[in-house]
């Protein structure tokens, strides 16, 4: 898959959980220090992430997502 | 069908066993599957008795949304608290639901409520959850329901 697609994919997923406009959120802002991301938000971005690209990312993994950036890189990691 | 046909897996005392919900907001009567970590099915006999159709509505019972997602949302928490026995001291909190409604559910209909998980962590989960009347599907939803310890709150 095309880097620059998971980029948009990613973002445009977070953006959607957090109830914002993609264009208006940093990639490297802190998601909940900056963006006021809770526990359950952030695992419904792991299930999202998840299920948009069809892989699994351990649950351990889940405290590295603390920027959109962060997330990107994980879900780079897993996909192939 | 009568209700000696229908599998009990958790009964109505069972079911308060785990979930703190208690009347009015009780919204789910008998479990009728459960295996740990992969589906709860529960059901939920309506009947023109229950005290929101006082005003849901008052010249036509109709099963407010809210209380079908209630029903998903308590049948989750059977799912959690059977996959993740250990959690001691615990409220459970719905972070996001997303639900289609097909058709009302009126009196005298039977849910069919069944969970199945998404994604679960130690203490959180994403569920998917289908209401059936019979053979046919009246909604489906996907939630993220928290453990959260009572200390925290």
């Amino acid at each position: 898959m095309a880097e620059r697609k998971i980029d948009q994919d990613v973002m445009a997923l977070i953006a959607d959980i957090l109830e914002m406009e993609p264009g208006k959120i940093d990639p490297n802002a802190h998601l909940v220090e900056d963006l006021g991301m809770d526990s359950m938000m952030a695992l419904e971005i792991l299930a999202g992430i998840e299920k948009r690209f069809k892989i699994k990312v351990p649950e351990q993994d889940l405290p590295m997502i603390t920027s959109v950036n962060r997330a990107i890189e994980l879900t780079k990691k897993y996909v192939k | 069908m009568s209700s000696k046909s229908i599998a009990t897996v958790l009964d109505f005392e069972q079911i308060k066993g785990i979930i703190p919900q208690r009347f009015p907001f009780l919204m789910i009567d008998r479990v009728i599957e459960a295996v740990a970590g992969e589906r709860v099915v529960a059901i939920k006999n309506l009947t023109g008795n229950e005290w929101f159709y006082q005003g849901h509505f008052p010249k036509r019972a109709v099963t407010p949304g809210a209380m079908i997602g209630e029903a998903v949302a308590q049948t989750g928490i059977v799912f959690f608290s059977l996959t993740q026995p250990k959690l001691r001291d615990v409220t459970f909190l719905l972070g996001a639901i997303k639900m289609r409604f097909r058709r009302p559910a009126w009196p005298g209909d039977q849910l069919r409520i069944e969970v199945t998980p998404i994604r679960l962590t130690a203490t959180a989960a994403m569920l998917n959850g289908v209401v059936s009347v019979g053979d046919q599907e009246i909604a489906r939803g996907e939630f993220a329901l928290a453990a959260k310890p009572n200390s925290e709150l």
